[in-house]
């Protein structure tokens, strides 16, 4: 019934030195199914595992071991939807990312954009887990990061006015600047950056990654890759507020700590300040729950 | 902020956290535009959960009581007059602020403000919408608010609520007036479900006028009246009421008010309880099988009698769940091929959830269903294997016949039975 294979050599070395490299790979990819390369044909390699320098994230170049765009003719056609989630895809620190893209782009060619529907093709399955990590991976940054605010002072304020009370004074010659420091899973701080642009506009930030930081003044982003941790503040004015509340919102009566875990692995407390009084809090509930019940009806 | 206000928080925060409503809901998209003021937004999805408490519970919102002095004394509640727990009042102000500080610091979605009664219902529920308008108004709060409004307050207050909040509740507390007069007599239930009426209305008119005005979606006219809706809570397990008779109200406030969501909450021991309630654990999996319920009639096209057929004394059978307890009952409409099944007949497996539903629906327009397709869209096997038929498969029918096919497949669920506690050990 099945043919035998046919054996495909490498034609093509294809370095994506960006993180996490949508763009590059869009760009690759282009060309390659225009030169009609076969995904067997290509070893897609990610900046992580290559020996090139990282490039500088504003002057993306186009890699240098991709085969010459000698024919334009055959336009590509894919569904907007595929783009889409290829780009969340991308975000995923696995290193076979690219290959797997190419794949599914090239079958889509010859199958059509349906292929996406079949939810239990292999390609589709593994694509469908890397975008579903993507988004579970950004919707916990937008769950968990915490930002500790700075008072900085403000260069481009005139010298307080003489009549001003104190709080004014101190207000015109310092802004607040909020800063969290996260780690994720995966590349996913593009994707979260509208959310927080438009939640927090008016607000000047910082999210600090291991891989890159974002800042925002209010009106645009800028920026910067691999940052210092340290430039993450060490503490926070509002935070023993936080974690007040958090500890009494708490209802040592129904303690179901399984549940609290499936949604709040400990991967992520150390994103969260309020998550080292969780010991303590599930230590005493037996106690609590028991002085409640015992303590004399009124 | 000073140290007083971190006692105020302490107890505040801890006298509503009885509310089991934790989540934001959905309410539409906003945020500030290009060059106003203000801080917020609402994504368009369900509220994020910015953390979760050792109760499993997801933390969404600042959730605290303006104050806890009550002048009411219903029985269930911490905050009832003849309860001698520490009192406090936040200022206005410190509510504001306490908002604002959490929200730029990404800890919650917003606030769900709630109060005891002082002096009387309309002087609190004035207070409350003092704070809403303010956030709104004076500080562009785009965030999201739930306001627990105050029963017995005047209709005027009740409506105006809406103009700031996203979403409004009053709890029912108690399924029966019989019941409330028990444990809550200042409480009446027309009086609650006639609040839920007047805003129900109030909602429904805006959506209409808002369809009506041509032009008035893109200038947001009265865009925003609360459009999270409303919701409710039940207290489950401090009175005698049966699943049925629970579940029976929720039907109706979903059916009459067009209600959100409705809450279980499982009677919890409360310190300096009232000797009227059940010196007992909270009943956690009672509250769990009517979430269950709740989701059937909701989500799996399921109808109370279906639900409730062969229950015993109208309670749901708290070792399986409820959707296995009615496929046991009619095991001669199993199995379902997944193959040609409705998609009604399919949401009725145990095992099957509506995702799962949609996509053997979607994937069998271009192949047969097997079980291997089963088991990569995770499903558990073992659960479904007696009721379905797929590609390639038919159960034994000796499968389905089995006495024991129930415990066979449903989980072991390990639950700490409601413990009577006595006063001086065991």
């Amino acid at each position: 019934m099945t043919r035998a294979k046919p054996v495909y050599s490498t034609k093509a070395f294809i370095t994506i030195d960006e993180v996490p490299g949508f763009g590059q790979w869009r760009a690759a990819a282009r060309r390659c199914l225009q030169n009609g390369l076969h995904p067997d044909e290509i070893q897609w390699r990610t900046g992580e595992s290559a020996v090139a320098p990282m490039l500088d994230l504003f002057s993306a170049q186009a890699p240098q071991e991709q085969p010459e765009n000698t024919s334009v003719n055959g336009s590509v056609k894919v569904h907007q939807k595929f783009i889409t989630l290829a780009e969340v895809a991308s975000c995923h620190h696995n290193p076979d990312r690219f290959s797997l893209l190419y794949r599914l782009l090239w079958r889509q060619q010859r199958e059509g954009s349906h292929l996406l529907a079949r939810a239990t093709d292999d390609d589709v399955l593994a694509f469908q887990k890397l975008v579903k990590a993507v988004y579970r991976d950004a919707y916990k940054i937008k769950a968990y990061l915490r930002f500790r605010e700075v008072r900085q002072p403000a260069a481009d304020t005139g010298k307080p006015q003489a009549g001003d009370d104190a709080v004014t004074q101190y207000a015109a010659q310092y802004f607040a600047q909020y800063v969290a420091w996260y780690e994720p899973e995966h590349y996913s701080l593009e994707l979260v950056l509208p959310f927080f642009t438009t939640r927090f506009k008016n607000m000047r930030w910082s999210i600090l990654t291991p891989y890159r930081a974002a800042h925002w003044d209010g009106e645009s982003l800028q920026f910067a890759d691999n940052p210092e941790s340290s430039l993450y503040p060490k503490d926070d004015a509002i935070e023993q507020y936080w974690l007040t509340y958090y500890a009494s919102i708490f209802n040592p009566a129904r303690v179901k700590t399984k549940a609290m875990l499936s949604q709040m692995p400990k991967k992520y407390w150390k994103n969260m300040p309020e998550t080292v009084l969780i010991d303590q809090m599930l230590r005493g509930a037996g106690t609590r729950l028991s002085k409640m019940l015992l303590s004399n009806a009124t | 902020m000073h140290d007083g206000l971190v006692k105020k928080l302490e107890i505040l925060a801890d006298a509503a956290k009885y509310d089991a409503s934790c989540a934001s809901g959905t309410a539409g998209k906003r945020s500030a535009k290009k060059g106003e003021q203000g801080i917020g937004s609402l994504t368009g999805g369900t509220g994020i959960c910015h953390s979760f408490t050792p109760d499993g519970r997801c933390v969404s919102l600042l959730k605290i009581l303006m104050t806890n002095y009550c002048i009411y004394d219903c029985h269930y509640c911490i905050n009832r007059i003849s309860s001698n727990v520490a009192r406090a009042r936040f200022s206005e102000q410190e509510v504001i602020d306490l908002t604002l500080n959490f929200y730029k610091r990404n800890y919650i979605e917003g606030l769900f403000l709630s109060s005891g009664i002082i002096q009387s219902p309309d002087y609190t529920m004035e207070s409350l919408i003092r704070i809403v308008k303010s956030l709104r108004q004076d500080h562009g709060f785009k965030g999201y608010i739930h306001l627990k409004t105050i029963p017995n307050a005047s209709r005027e207050l009740q409506i105006q609520a809406g103009w700031y909040a996203d979403r409004l509740s009053i709890n029912v507390e108690m399924p029966t007036q019989q019941s409330l007069n028990q444990f809550a007599p200042e409480k009446k239930l027309n009086e609650i479900t006639g609040a839920m009426g007047h805003l129900h209305e109030k909602i429904t008119e805006t959506k209409t006028l808002k369809k009506s005005v041509p032009g008035s979606r893109k200038r947001g006219f009265s865009s925003r009246y609360t459009p999270g809706g409303q919701s409710t809570q039940m207290i489950v397990g401090a009175d005698s009421t049966s699943d049925q008779g629970i579940l029976n109200t929720s039907v109706h406030l979903y059916g009459k008010f067009k209600l959100r969501r409705v809450y279980y909450s499982a009677f919890s021991p409360i310190p300096d309880a009232s000797k009227l309630l059940p010196a007992i654990s909270a009943p956690l999996m009672r509250e769990h099988r009517l979430y269950q319920a709740d989701w059937l009639l909701r989500f799996y096209e399921f109808s109370l009698d279906e639900i409730l057929a062969g229950s015993q004394n109208n309670m749901l059978s708290l070792d399986y769940d409820p959707k296995l307890a009615w496929a046991l009952q009619h095991r001669q409409l199993f199995p379902v091929d997944l193959n040609r099944a409705c998609r009604h007949m399919l949401l009725k497996v145990p095992g099957l959830g509506v995702r799962s539903v949609d996509r053997i629906i979607a994937i069998r327009r271009y192949h047969q269903v097997s079980l291997e397709d089963l088991q990569k869209l995770r499903v558990s096997l073992a659960k479904v294997k007696p009721f379905i038929m797929a590609a390639g498969y038919s159960p034994l029918p000796s499968l389905l016949e089995q006495e024991k096919l129930g415990s066979l497949i449903a989980r072991p669920v390990i639950i700490q039975p409601a413990k009577q506690l006595t006063l001086f050990g065991s």
